[in-house]
C-alpha cells in the first residue's frame, strides 16, 4: 500500500530511517545531549546530511521519571516543530506523543506523523491526528500505563497479541478519519515486553507485515537487545543491526533509530538480498 | 541502403542486471543511439547466445518494438536493410580487467579497431583474441558482410573496466 506520511508520498518499497531527536534532559541513550533547542536542531541537520527521510521528534523520555505535563511536553517540542517545518519542508516530521493535545498542538504547526509509543493510551488522539492529516503510528504496548516499565507481563501469543491490539487501533484510527495509507503498526520491542516477547517478536515480524500495514520497528539500543548479549547502552550497536537485519528480512519499513548510517546500510543490503532493491551499482562480472 | 552496428556483448546493458546508478550510462546512451539509428524494420542479429540477449535488450527499448531474427548461421546469404553485430575488443587491458593485464591486450584491441574503422580486409588473428576475452563471435562475421573500404562512424570508443567496447556505424 502506498505510505502517505502528512505531506509525503511513499512508493511502496521504500524503507525509511526515522532518525530519533530527543527534546529531553534525561533520555536513556543520549542522557539529553541534543536538551538544548540549538543542540536538537543541530542534530536535525546532521540526520538529515545522513539521508533520514523523518525526524522523530519526543519531548518525554519512554522510562518513568519527573512527571511531564502537557503544558510542559509542548513547550519543548510544538516551537521546534515549528521551526524543523520551516527549516527542512521535504523531511517528514514525526512527533512522540501519546496526548492528544500535544498532538493537535504539532500537527497545526506542520508535524506530519504522530507516534504513538503508548499504544492510544489517549483515545481522542486518532482524533487529533485525523483532524490535523498526519500518519499515526500505532503501536502495541499490552494496555500499560505510559512511562512504565513491564512488570510479569505474559501472553498466550505475543505475536497475536500485538497484530490484533496494532491492527484494532488502526481500524479505530481510520474510523477516526485517519487515511488508510497513513497508518504504520508497531510492535513496540521492550513495551509492555520482557526480552523473550521481543526477541520472539523479531523473529515472527513477517507476521505483521502480512496484516499488509506497514510496520515501524523501533530496535535502537533497546533493553531486549542489551540483555541478549548482555552488554550497557553505548555497545548495542551490533545487536541492534543484527535485530535490523531479521527485521528488514521479513519486510518492515520504517526503522526507528539513532544511528542513521548504519542502519541504512543494513536495510538496503538486506533488501537487496531479499530481491526488493537493486545493488547501488554493479558491474563485476557483468563488463 | 544497408546499415549495421556494433556493439559490445556488456551483461550490464541487461534490464535483469540494472542498478540504481547505471554503471554504463554513457555506453548505453551510445548504444540505444546507434539501435535507433538502424529504423523501425527487421534487424537481423550477429553474436553468440550471451551478445543475442543485450542486443533483443537494446532492440527492445526501440519503440515501435519490429521484428528481430536470431543469430545468423553458418553463411550470410541475407539482403537484411539492418543488422546488428555484437563484440567486444579484449578484457585484459588492466590489472583490474576480468582476465587482468596482458602485454598483448592493447596492441590487439588497435589492430581490430583499425580493421574495423577503416581496413575490414585485414583482421587480426581470432585464437589470439579469444585468449584475451575478446567477443568476437559476432565480429568474426564482419568481413563478409562489409564491403571493402566502407568507412566506420566511431561513436564510442573506452574500456572503463579494462575490456575494450566500440560502438560503431556502418552505411552503404
Amino acid at each position: 500500500m502506498t505510505l502517505r506520511l502528512g505531506r509525503h508520498v511513499f512508493e511502496d518499497d521504500a524503507t525509511l530511517m526515522m532518525a530519533i531527536v530527543n527534546r529531553t534532559p534525561d533520555s536513556f541513550y543520549d542522557q539529553g545531549a541534543t536538551w538544548a533547542e540549538d543542540r536538537a536542531l543541530e542534530r536535525v541537520e546532521l540526520v538529515v546530511a545522513q539521508g533520514a527521510e523523518i525526524v522523530d521528534i519526543g519531548g518525554i523520555k519512554a522510562a518513568p521519571g519527573f512527571e511531564i505535563s502537557a503544558a510542559e511536553e509542548m513547550s519543548r517540542v510544538v516551537d521546534f516543530v515549528a521551526r524543523v517545518r520551516v527549516a527542512y519542508p521535504s523531511l517528514v516530521i514525526s512527533v512522540d506523543t501519546w496526548r492528544a493535545s500535544v498532538a493537535a498542538a504539532v500537527c497545526a504547526v506542520g508535524a506530519d506523523v504522530i507516534n504513538d509509543a503508548w499504544g492510544g493510551a489517549d483515545p481522542e488522539l486518532v482524533d487529533a491526528a485525523a483532524e490535523g492529516g498526519a500518519a499515526v503510528i500505532c503501536t502495541h504496548t499490552g494496555g500499560v500505563t505510559p512511562r512504565t516499565r513491564p512488570y510479569r507481563i505474559e501472553y498466550d501469543d505475543v505475536v497475536a497479541a500485538a497484530i490484533a491490539d496494532t491492527v484494532a487501533y488502526a481500524e479505530r484510527a481510520v474510523a477516526a478519519g485517519v487515511s488508510p495509507e497513513s497508518v504504520v503498526i508497531d510492535p513496540a520491542h521492550d513495551f509492555g515486553k520482557n526480552t523473550f516477547h521481543s526477541l520472539e517478536i523479531t523473529r515472527r515480524l513477517g507476521e505483521m507485515v502480512d496484516t499488509g500495514y506497514p510496520v515501524l520497528v523501533s530496535l535502537s539500543n533497546k533493553d531486549f537487545v542489551g540483555e541478549t548479549l548482555d552488554l550497557p547502552v553505548g555497545s548495542r550497536l551490533v545487536g541492534t543491526l543484527a535485530a535490523t537485519a531479521v527485521c528488514a528480512l521479513a519486510g518492515a519499513r520504517i526503522y526507528r533509530v539513532h544511528e542513521v548510517v548504519e542502519t541504512r546500510q543494513v536495510v538496503d543490503m538486506v533488501s537487496s538480498i531479499a530481491g526488493r532493491r537493486p545493488p547501488r551499482r554493479a558491474i563485476r562480472g557483468l563488463q | 541502403m544497408t546499415r549495421v552496428v556494433l556493439v559490445p556483448g556488456v551483461l550490464a546493458l541487461l534490464p535483469e542486471y540494472a542498478s540504481l546508478e547505471d554503471p554504463v550510462a554513457e555506453l548505453r546512451a551510445a548504444c540505444l543511439s546507434a539501435v535507433a539509428w538502424l529504423g523501425s524494420g527487421p534487424v537481423e542479429i550477429l553474436a553468440d547466445s550471451q551478445g543475442e540477449r543485450v542486443a533483443r535488450a537494446l532492440l527492445s527499448a526501440r519503440d515501435p518494438v519490429v521484428e528481430v531474427r536470431g543469430p545468423l548461421g553458418p553463411s550470410l546469404e541475407t539482403t537484411a536493410a539492418a543488422y546488428l553485430v555484437v563484440g567486444n575488443g579484449s578484457a585484459c587491458r588492466s590489472e583490474k580487467a576480468p582476465g587482468h593485464l596482458d602485454e598483448r591486450a592493447a596492441a590487439y584491441d588497435d589492430a581490430l579497431r583499425a580493421a574495423l574503422t577503416s581496413r575490414p580486409a585485414n583482421w587480426p588473428d581470432i585464437e589470439l583474441g579469444k585468449g584475451l576475452l575478446a567477443g568476437l563471435d559476432g565480429i568474426v562475421r564482419l568481413p563478409e558482410l562489409l564491403p571493402p573500404g566502407v568507412q566506420a562512424q566511431v561513436d564510442y570508443d573506452d574500456d572503463p573496466f579494462g575490456v575494450q567496447y566500440w560502438v560503431l556505424r556502418w552505411q552503404w
